[in-house]
């Protein structure tokens, strides 16, 4: 048998550093030509800079999540830490994968998801973006290969095919950040919206009956099954919430979903989605739309969403004086 | 699969060091599996083809070899042209007879059957052809080996766009173990590398313009028409000599040498010079399967002329099932027609005017004249019908000079348009470069830190400043429709 001409370990591992190097300068320029996320979702720099194991509740869902609940608000008013971890019509697939991936530094005691992504299609709008910008690892595979759009998987895999033809517009800004800095924030993943509905005079809020297929339903509490065993194995209590909002769903609705996420691992169903009264809202002040509260709606609901999460029983766990310091510090630039 | 696409970057990297590193029986089978694979990525229903292609060749060639038969080989030719009859011109044909009967007032209008059309068709079927032709004149001995019959007409490198293998290149390559060549392996990345740059930064680029152009001449000024012309002249070539140059980049990181297809076409001198440098594995295939067979340039020069005309146009049907193709093929045999009765006539012109054909101002002004001749020819080609053509070169000759859009509304802004005057100059350098040594295998020796610096700018390039992925109209290589 012909013996096999040996190879060089000098060469094989110069072919190593070169794809090393190649990697490193196509990282750089995706760093550079991805735009930054500040707003509008998951921060994930700014969440993986939270000290570990510090978050008490961890909020998850859609737009509904991050416009609705300030983890700042909460904890003034509670004492209860908290974080956002949602995305724009994030589904509940991909949701999955963000709470496997925020488990790697957080083991909040309950997990809190607000529930309109049930109804959500098997794909929605903003999948480049909510699984885009997730870290690196088996996570961020998993929910592109589960969970994203065919034809948006490279892209996915290979951010430099989503955002290249960005050079055009590049700034300074954009090349400063080249190396991300974990830096921690103030808004703990909340978007605060500015602005009030103008629609509140037109009549209250409007009932819809479920949009997508029952085939698609299905799919959603698979996918929301698997987020509450996940809880259970990792003994985290998981709660479905509807936030408060004038796009509702019928009673019945609301009725079948809270008893198809029983079943599936959820610890409760709270349904705020018409209890403005209740909580302490106006709709005429405190609506950005239909749908979403603003920056003051959201400090109300927060602040009354820790007072509930309290009466459940949850408690604040200590804080050393610098984390707690840096609660208070969000405490007050939400109250300033 | 395509070259350019992170399936090819995931699979190359597999079927290589499975190469190298499996013991040498093993690596045909291994090599012919992968290449079955990569064809199977292109479509599984064109699977059957490739191996009942394969089956025929094999078959055929040994019964070749074992008594002759000028019936078997004629026999197994014409299957293969038939088969590319139905594949790929049945539509063409009946449209021919509909507009034939239509003519003498007849009316008939079949329904034109949906056949698919086998990725890379055109290019194993010649290879096939080429290799029993070449069986039965005796200049190549019948491959015993089923599995090296196979990867010469399925080498996944050549195998959706050629360039078309002979038998006596490829099969003593198959017969071969080729172990990990370092230089080989590094020559072989740089070329990829040059052929991906050359692909996104300029042929795709180039590509929105002339597209937009060509889907509405009449809305552009005459400069920008005849512009997008010439555009589409460098598009053409460097999308298909950019997948020339990953094909041979591919193959040469695993130690394979496949033949050379393009030699600087612009800078021949003559269009019967552009045909020596323009896709030579189809240029040599035609000249050695039907050209000569034909009686070649031995029977006469009025012969010769329409034995050129012949293989022009029989070359322009292989391009595309269409008459603007065919036109296209034509219009460059009647170039070459033209060229061989006047040239005496030229000369004494030249002579007369005491121009030596040597000096630089001549060598530019027939480049010219190539680069204008051609780019008319292309313009059949890119158009899509005769009618479409016709229409580009009226709105060539309106008084109308620029449209007030501009280059933004030929689909390049001013920064692209930057993007592509660099890599065009780039092109040009690399090119002249060319003339004198092989660029790829020179930077491949250079220093290593010149060589990183190269390798690593040209990939940064493509990955930044390429035209693909969201936001881009991403060309599909454009000699996959062949």
């Amino acid at each position: 048998m012909e013996r096999q001409p040996r190879v060089s370990r000098h060469e094989w591992a110069w072919c190593v550093a070169f794809v090393a190097a190649a990697a490193l300068l196509l990282g750089v320029a995706t760093n550079i030509l991805r735009p930054a996320r500040e707003a509008f979702g998951s921060t994930w720099n700014a969440y993986l800079a939270e000290p570990r194991d510090t978050v008490d509740v961890l909020f998850l869902g859609s737009s509904y999540a991050y416009c609705d609940w300030n983890p700042g608000a909460m904890y003034d008013e509670s004492g209860l830490t908290g974080y956002v971890m949602a995305g724009g019509e994030q589904t509940v697939g991909v949701t999955y994968y963000y709470l496997k991936e925020a488990l790697k530094t957080q083991s909040p005691k309950v997990v809190v998801l607000e529930g309109s992504s049930l109804f959500f299609d098997r794909y929605e709008s903003f999948t480049q973006i909510n699984v885009g910008y997730m870290p690196w690892g088996l996570n961020r595979v998993g929910a592109i290969l589960e969970y994203a759009e065919p034809e948006k998987r490279e892209g996915l895999f290979v951010d430099l095919i989503f955002y290249h033809d960005r050079w055009k517009e590049l700034t300074r800004g954009d090349v400063q950040q080249a190396i991300p800095i974990r830096q921690r924030d103030h808004l703990k993943g909340h978007t605060a919206m500015d602005g009030v509905y103008d629609g509140v005079a037109g009549g209250g809020p409007y009932l819809s009956e479920m949009r997508q297929s029952e085939e698609i339903y299905q799919q959603n509490l698979e996918d929301f099954a698997r987020l509450g065993a996940l809880c259970q194995e990792e003994g985290i209590d998981l709660i479905v919430a509807i936030a408060p909002t004038y796009s509702q769903y019928t009673p019945e609705v609301y009725q079948r979903l809270e008893r198809d996420v029983r079943e599936r691992g959820a610890t409760r169903l709270v349904n705020w989605a018409d209890s403005f009264e209740e909580i302490g809202l106006d709709p005429s002040r405190h609506l950005y739309d239909g749908g979403h509260l603003n920056q003051e709606g959201a400090k109300v609901f927060s602040g009354y969403t820790g007072d509930y999460l309290l009466s459940l029983g949850y408690r604040p766990q200590p804080q050393t004086e610098e984390n707690a310091a840096a609660w208070q510090a969000t405490a007050e630039y939400w109250r300033s | 699969m395509s070259f350019l696409t992170l399936a090819y970057f995931g699979f190359f990297p597999v079927a290589a060091v499975g190469y190298f590193f499996l013991p040498a029986r093993g690596k045909n089978i291994w090599l012919l599996g992968c290449s079955w694979f990569f064809y199977l990525c292109a479509g599984a229903e064109y699977v059957p083809f490739l191996i009942l292609t394969t089956l025929l060749t094999y078959l055929v060639g040994l019964r070749l070899a074992g008594r002759g038969g000028r019936g078997t080989l004629t026999a197994a030719l014409a299957v293969f042209v038939a088969a590319l009859g139905v594949f790929k011109y049945l539509g063409f044909g009946m449209s021919l007879v509909k507009d034939a009967l239509a003519l003498v007032g007849l009316d008939w209008s079949a329904r034109v059957p949906k056949l698919l059309l086998p990725a890379g068709i055109s290019f194993y079927f010649f290879t096939a052809m080429g290799y029993l032709i070449d069986v039965y004149r005796g200049r190549q001995e019948a491959e015993r080996s089923f599995t090296r019959c196979a990867l010469l007409l399925a080498f996944f490198p050549a195998l959706l766009s050629g360039p078309i293998g002979r038998g006596r290149d490829l099969l003593p390559q198959f017969a071969q173990s080729h172990p990990f060549d370092y230089v080989a392996l590094r020559e072989g990345f740089v070329r990829f590398l040059w052929g991906a740059c050359k692909k996104l930064l300029l042929a795709d680029r180039l590509a929105v313009m002339v597209n937009t152009v060509f889907a509405g001449p009449e809305k552009f000024g005459a400069a920008q028409v005849v512009l997008a012309a010439c555009a589409f002249s460098i598009q053409i070539y460097c999308d298909f000599s950019a997948y020339t140059d990953m094909a041979l980049g591919s193959a040469r990181a695993m130690g394979f040498t496949l033949a050379e297809n393009f030699r600087t076409p612009y800078f021949a001198r003559s269009i019967a010079d552009f045909w020596r440098r323009w896709h030579m594995s189809l240029s040599t295939w035609f000249r050695d399967y039907l050209y000569i067979p034909l009686g070649g340039s031995r029977k006469g020069r009025g012969r010769t002329y329409l034995n050129l005309l012949i293989v022009f146009a029989v070359s322009g049907l292989w391009h595309g099932a269409a008459a603007s193709f065919v036109v296209w093929g034509l219009l460059n045999g009647l170039y070459q027609v033209a060229g061989a009765v006047t040239k005496p006539g030229r000369t004494k012109v030249r002579r007369v005017l005491r121009l030596s054909e040597d000096t630089k101002l001549s060598a530019l002004w027939q480049m010219g004249c190539v680069f204008v001749l051609s780019t008319v020819a292309w313009v059949f080609f890119q158009a899509g019908s005769v009618g479409g053509a016709l229409a580009v070169f009226r709105n060539m000759v309106k008084p109308v000079l620029w449209d007030v859009g501009g280059l933004a509304a030929m689909g390049l802004d001013r920064k692209e348009a930057a993007v592509a005057g660099v890599a065009l100059l780039a092109l040009l350098g690399v090119d002249v470069w060319s003339l004198s040594e092989r660029p790829c295998k020179r930077v491949a020796t250079l220093p290593r830190a010149a060589r990183w610096a190269v390798c690593l700018m040209l990939l940064l390039a493509a990955a930044v400043f390429g035209s693909y992925g969201t936001g881009y109209d991403a060309q599909s290589f454009i000699y996959f429709r062949f």
